[in-house]
């Protein structure tokens, strides 16, 4: 474990030992402790939103992106205490509270599951080879596509049959044509592009050796193609995950700056402090 | 008739002349002068060298020959006129054309956020117009100093004339020039490259010119800078600087060669120039004192990497102290013969001691912290196919597809290499993103490059040991930053000739096209585009280092000094 970790985590824990022993404390007395809760967890909320601000500033001395990460996550962490701690131990009251709670646990939510396949990804990319720039692929799927119609067309004006071709026309243009597969690549449950690769073995018993030749190079291509929308589809859910995230986190921002003038405005004729 | 081959004349160097335009009278009036008409070679031999790597050049008063720091792979030779040495203080970084360190200030950071042109590539007027002092003869951009009398006024220089040599240590060993040179009257120089110097050095009156030269001004400062020979006395040094031998191997050019040789997928260690063999007499050590070369051992029927050797690093001490330490114990028993092979990767500049010299002056009162460590019994195995033999040598903590891979792609040439842990790379571009916030909108890399299992070396400038980017800058705007040392270029000062970015063997130099302020492209007067070399600069002029590093969530991405493997090991490795 990282020495970086190490205190991460000693703070988080030590923030949330302090955080229960002042609640211990105060909770019977102070009746102004849901405010300071409260302040607290928006103080926090707006910490963690200015990550985002640290990535488009990235000219500032306003160190690295990595250390915010991890500050990220384990702030991130304590503010489940925190509102914890905000709600009194209690499930919260009134539809307009439960969507807080509701748009906190998403955001809480895809963070986590955004980093836990943030960490997982990566090495299944590279584990599967075929390194390629995203923004590349379909440049890269267009030419796999024109060389497949290449070889289906040269099968039928080389060897005067239609077998190929028509295999092509039938299974396979539909295959090249755009990203395949998004699911299983997803969830790499399955080998999405092998049935094919068994059916073209099955057409070859039928064919000459030089029509034989032709096939292990359309196999090769549904090879190529197949890694390229497995680095599609995974490549995509890496980017996908914050387009989640981001927007959840500046909708609970604004529920909860309605939620401030909510609690201010009305709390003194509901006999608050 | 032969229907199967096309046959065709081989090339020779002769079909590569460095100046095309070299007449038979040049070379007759060469040789009928001094000192050409003294040397011993051949006559024709000499004809053939002056026609094959020489070239005439004319000077006028005030223009810049060699800057101070460049990297040249020529010396120069006077034939008529003079010119002058500025010895100290060193001309200032703006009249070399260069740009003058900086940090920016704070307002000037911040100010980034709303002052970025949203046109890609844009430049300020006064970047892209006519260069102060230069003039463009014959496809040729010549400087010159402004305001010589003040020049002569404020620095110390010193005069050259007819028929005195200079240039030849800095282009036979490849080191920065020392001083910078300009024409004290109008003059006509020799230009000697490399290769013809090296066949120059066949003649022994040369030859012993430039070991003089050398020993004299080069040695004598290297050897108090090797630990090796910390401990000896001054007395000691002066013997040991003259019995030492000078090597140079491989190619000048290594970067075309490799380049053309890594896309054939034939750069190979076989191909490589032999300094020492394995199994061969441990006749002394080679210091490497410029380039690089790399440390084999046979495995199978090939070479398996174990390390590569820089500047300043040793190869053999280990074998010829075995020896000695054996010998004094038992004279008659079995020498050590030298363990692996060292072999030139690109262009590598040694110096051999041989093993009596160490025997007699450098041995015998070696520090014990300086003992080199002995052979452990398994790398002295017989079995050169033993897997157990991809386990030793210094590279053991990466693997040998590793260390074939930095040394194959010659990466142990960068100071500054990005790589990436791909494991941990989310490939979220925030890398690409925060060198293009950095660098007006426009990123200074390709995040993208060879690959080697986990780890991917990008595109992006490594700030070489050995930039052979900066050989043959006409106006001398691709330089190392006289304070950090990066490799960097001034935009004002260059003139889009692509030689940098030829040269570079890592493609990491782009030339772009350049827009002004509105977006439209800058063109000379003949409509052509106004290109400039662009690369990775460190961001050296902005706080906290560089933003490709300080971006990545992840920590996938380092600038790692590969000239050594301590960092890249202990960072593969965390």
């Amino acid at each position: 474990m990282s020495g970086r970790r190490v205190t991460g985590s000693l703070l988080c824990l030590a923030g949330s030992g302090v955080l229960i022993v002042l609640w211990r404390h105060f909770a019977p007395t102070l009746r102004t402790l849901p405010y300071f809760t409260g302040w607290a967890l928006l103080a926090v909320m707006l910490f963690l939103t200015l990550y985002n601000a640290r990535k488009k500033l990235p000219f500032l001395p306003l160190g690295r992106s990595g250390t915010w990460l991890q500050l990220h996550a384990y702030v991130g962490n304590f503010s489940a205490l925190l509102l914890l701690a905000h709600l009194s131990w209690r499930p919260p009251g009134g539809w307009f509270g439960a969507t807080l709670v509701a748009l906190y646990v998403a955001v809480a939510g895809s963070g986590i599951l955004g980093l836990w396949w943030s960490r997982r990804v990566p090495r299944r990319l590279t584990d599967g080879g075929g390194e390629v720039l995203f923004e590349r692929i379909p440049v890269i799927r267009r030419e796999l596509q024109t060389r497949a119609e290449a070889l289906a067309l040269e099968s039928v004006q080389a060897g005067g049959t239609m077998a190929i071709a028509e295999f092509y026309r039938l299974h396979l243009a539909d295959f090249f044509r755009a990203s395949r597969n998004f699911a299983a690549h997803l969830t790499g449950f399955s080998e999405p592009a092998n049935p094919w690769r068994g059916r073209l073995e099955d057409l070859g018993r039928f064919l000459t050796p030089d029509q034989n030749q032709q096939l292990r190079e359309l196999s090769d291509l549904i090879r190529q193609k197949d890694g390229l929308d497995r680095q599609y589809a995974l490549q995509w859910s890496l980017k996908a995950w914050l387009f989640v995230h981001v927007p959840l986190t500046y909708s609970l921002l604004l529920a909860t700056g309605l939620h401030v003038v909510l609690v201010h405005g009305f709390a003194p004729g509901a006999g608050l402090p | 008739m032969d229907t199967t081959h096309l046959r065709v004349e081989r090339l020779s160097e002769d079909d590569a002349p460095f100046d095309p335009g070299f007449s038979d009278d040049d070379a007759g009036r060469l040789l009928e002068a001094a000192p050409f008409r003294d040397m011993s070679l051949p006559a024709d031999k000499l004809r053939r060298l002056l026609h094959n790597h020489t070239r005439l050049r004319r000077f006028k008063p005030g223009e810049l020959v060699v800057r101070a720091g460049d990297y040249g792979s020529s010396a120069f030779l006077i034939l008529s006129g003079a010119v002058r040495v500025v010895l100290s203080p060193e001309l200032p970084a703006t009249l070399l054309g260069r740009r003058e360190s900086r940090q920016r200030s704070v307002w000037r950071t911040i100010a980034q956020l709303w002052s970025s042109s949203p046109e890609a590539e844009f430049r300020r007027p006064e970047t892209v117009g006519q260069l102060a002092g230069a003039v463009s003869e014959d496809g040729e951009v010549r400087i010159f100093l402004q305001d010589i009398p003040r020049i002569l006024d404020r620095h110390r220089t010193a005069t050259i004339g007819e028929g005195e040599f200079f240039g030849e240590i800095a282009a036979l060993s490849r080191m920065p020039r020392t001083a910078s040179i300009f024409a004290d009257s109008s003059a006509e120089l020799l230009e000697v490259r490399w290769q013809g110097l090296r066949s120059l050095l066949s003649d022994p009156k040369f030859q012993l010119r430039i070991d003089d030269l050398y020993r004299k001004n080069v040695l004598s400062a290297a050897l108090r800078a090797i630990p090796l020979f910390s401990h000896l006395t001054d007395a000691q040094r002066e013997v040991l600087q003259q019995r030492i031998e000078f090597g140079t191997f491989g190619s000048y050019g290594w970067s075309g060669e490799y380049k053309r040789l890594a896309q054939k997928g034939a750069a190979n260690p076989e191909l490589e120039q032999l300094i020492a063999g394995q199994n061969t007499a441990a006749a002394g050590i080679h210091i490497v004192r410029s380039g690089f070369a790399r440390l084999t051992r046979t495995f199978g029927a090939g070479q398996r990497t174990l390390n590569y050797v820089g500047a300043g690093q040793i190869f053999g001490l280990r074998e010829v102290f075995q020896n000695w330490q054996t010998a004094t114990q038992d004279p008659a028993a079995e020498p050590l013969l030298y363990q692996g092979s060292l072999r030139a990767l690109g262009y590598t500049h040694t110096l051999f001691v041989p093993r009596d010299v160490l025997v007699e002056l450098v041995l015998p009162t070696l520090p014990r912290a300086q003992w080199p460590e002995p052979f452990a019994a398994r790398e002295l195995a017989a079995d050169d196919e033993d897997p157990a033999q991809t386990r030793v040598g210094p590279g053991r903590g990466l693997g040998p597809e590793l260390m074939e891979f930095l040394t194959g792609n010659r990466f142990f040439n960068g100071t500054a290499a990005m790589v990436i842990n791909l494991d941990r790379c989310t490939r979220c571009d925030d890398c690409v993103r925060a060198c293009a916030a950095t660098h007006g909108n426009n990123p200074r890399f390709l995040r993208h490059g060879p690959t080697s299992g986990r780890i991917q070396v990008a595109q992006a400038c490594m700030h070489c040991v050995d930039p052979v980017c900066m050989i043959g800058c006409p106006t001398g705007a691709i330089h190392r930053d006289a304070v950090q040392g990066h490799v960097v270029i001034n935009q004002a000062t260059c003139v889009g000739c692509s030689t940098c970015s030829n040269q570079c063997p890592y493609e990491a130099i782009r030339m772009v096209e350049v827009r002004n302020e509105r977006g439209v492209l800058v063109t000379d007067p003949s409509l052509k585009p106004i290109l400039k070399a662009t690369k990775c600069d460190l961001c050296q002029d902005q706080y906290g280092g560089p933003a490709c590093e300080r971006a990545c969530p992840h920590d996938a991405l380092k600038r790692v000094d590969l000239t050594t493997l301590t960092a890249f090991e202990r960072w593969v490795n965390k």
